[in-house]
C-alpha cells in the first residue's frame, strides 16, 4: 500500500468517528443533567403560582425555560400516566406547581407524604392552571429515614 | 383574530365559571403524537394537559404548554419547538367543543363524538373526534385518537427533513377527571 492511500485511508477514518461522535453529541444527547445544573433562580410554590396567576407574560419572561429550585408545600403525589409527578401548593387551592420527576427519583418520592416541605430543581415550561415544572430532581432530600 | 379571541373568551369561561358542580378536570391529561415515515419515527408525549367538562352542558375545553412534549432526542424537541410549532410565538394549543349525545348518567363505557374547534399556532380547524367514555362511580376515563394533517397549521418543514416528517401525525389522548374542587 502506498503512502497516499494510506493518508486516504486514514482521513476516511477519521472522517467516520467525527460524524459517529457528532452523531451522538448532536442527534442522540438526551435531556440536560439537571442533577448537575445550577439552578438559574430560586424561589418557592406560593410566590411562583402567585406571580404566574397575576401576569402570566411577565412570569414567562422571569422563569419560562429556566431551571428554577422551588421550595414547597406536597399538596398531592401522582403516578397517573406512568409518571412521578408531586404537586406543591400554590397561593390558593385552585393552582399548584406541578413537578414532573424524573424517574431516578422514585426512591425518593416514595418516602413522601402530603404536607412534607421539599426543595426541586426542574426546568419551567410555563402556566395553564398551574406552574408546569419539566424534569424535576429533588434537593438535599433525605432518602435514610 | 376575533375567532381565536371568541375562542379564548370561551375556554376562560369554561375555567373559571363559578358553577363548578358539574364540573370535572384533569392536570395530568395525556396527549401523544406520531410521525411515522419510511426515514424515522417521532414520537412525544405531554403528561399535563389541562381539561376541563361541564357535565350538564356538555362542554370540553383543552389547554397545553407545545413546550412540555417530551421526545426520545432532544434535538426532536428543538426543532418541534424552534421550527415546527414556533412554541416562543405559539405557547399553547387548544381545544373548545361539545359532546353529542353524551350522559354522563350512564354507568360504564360509552362511544361518543366530539366536535370543536382545535387551534394550534394561531390556526382554528374544526374537528370531529370520536371518543371513548367511561364513567365509573362518577370518574370519567375518556380516550381517543385521531389524524392532523401539518399543512392544515401552517407548520413549515425544511425541504431536507420533509423525508422525515409524515404528513399527516397521529395523535391520542387519554384523560382521567377528578371532581373540580375550588
Amino acid at each position: 500500500m502506498n503512502k497516499k492511500n494510506k493518508i486516504a485511508i486514514l482521513l476516511f477514518a477519521s472522517l467516520c468517528l467525527i460524524g459517529v461522535c457528532l452523531y451522538y453529541t448532536i442527534i442522540e444527547r438526551g435531556d440536560i443533567d439537571i442533577l448537575e445544573a445550577t439552578a438559574e433562580m430560586h424561589t418557592n410554590s406560593e410566590l411562583l403560582v402567585d406571580l404566574y396567576s397575576k401576569d402570566e407574560d411577565k412570569a414567562n419572561s422571569h422563569y419560562k425555560n429556566k431551571i428554577i429550585e422551588v421550595t414547597g408545600i406536597v399538596k398531592e403525589i401522582s403516578f397517573l400516566n406512568n409518571r412521578n409527578t408531586i404537586l406543591l401548593k400554590g397561593n390558593t387551592t385552585k393552582s399548584s406547581v406541578i413537578c414532573d420527576m424524573q424517574l431516578n427519583q422514585t426512591a425518593i418520592l416514595r418516602k413522601l407524604k402530603k404536607d412534607d416541605v421539599v426543595k426541586i430543581k426542574g426546568v419551567c415550561k410555563g402556566y395553564l392552571k398551574d406552574v408546569i415544572l419539566l424534569n424535576c430532581t429533588f434537593i438535599n432530600q433525605n432518602t435514610n429515614e | 383574530m376575533n375567532k381565536i379571541l371568541i375562542q379564548l373568551f370561551l375556554i376562560f369561561n369554561l375555567i373559571s365559571s363559578d358553577s363548578v358542580s358539574d364540573q370535572v378536570i384533569t392536570r395530568q391529561g395525556q396527549v401523544s403524537f406520531f410521525s411515522y415515515t419510511s426515514v424515522e419515527n417521532i414520537e412525544a408525549k405531554n403528561n399535563q394537559v389541562l381539561s376541563i367538562i361541564d357535565l350538564s352542558k356538555q362542554e370540553i375545553a383543552i389547554s397545553m404548554l407545545m413546550n412540555a412534549f417530551i421526545f426520545k432526542k432532544s434535538l426532536m424537541h428543538e426543532h418541534f419547538n424552534e421550527s415546527y410549532i414556533e412554541s416562543d410565538l405559539y405557547p399553547k394549543a387548544t381545544f373548545q367543543g361539545n359532546f353529542i349525545d353524551f350522559d354522563p348518567s350512564i354507568e360504564g363505557s360509552q362511544t361518543r363524538f366530539v366536535k370543536g374547534t382545535l387551534t394550534i399556532r394561531n390556526i382554528s380547524k374544526e374537528i370531529e373526534i370520536k371518543t371513548n367514555i367511561e364513567n365509573v362511580d362518577g370518574k370519567f376515563l375518556i380516550t381517543g385518537d385521531f389524524e392532523l394533517v401539518v399543512k392544515d397549521f401552517e407548520i413549515k418543514i425544511p425541504p431536507i427533513l420533509r423525508p422525515n416528517i409524515a404528513k399527516v401525525i397521529s395523535v391520542k389522548f387519554r384523560f382521567e377527571y377528578q371532581p373540580y374542587e375550588e
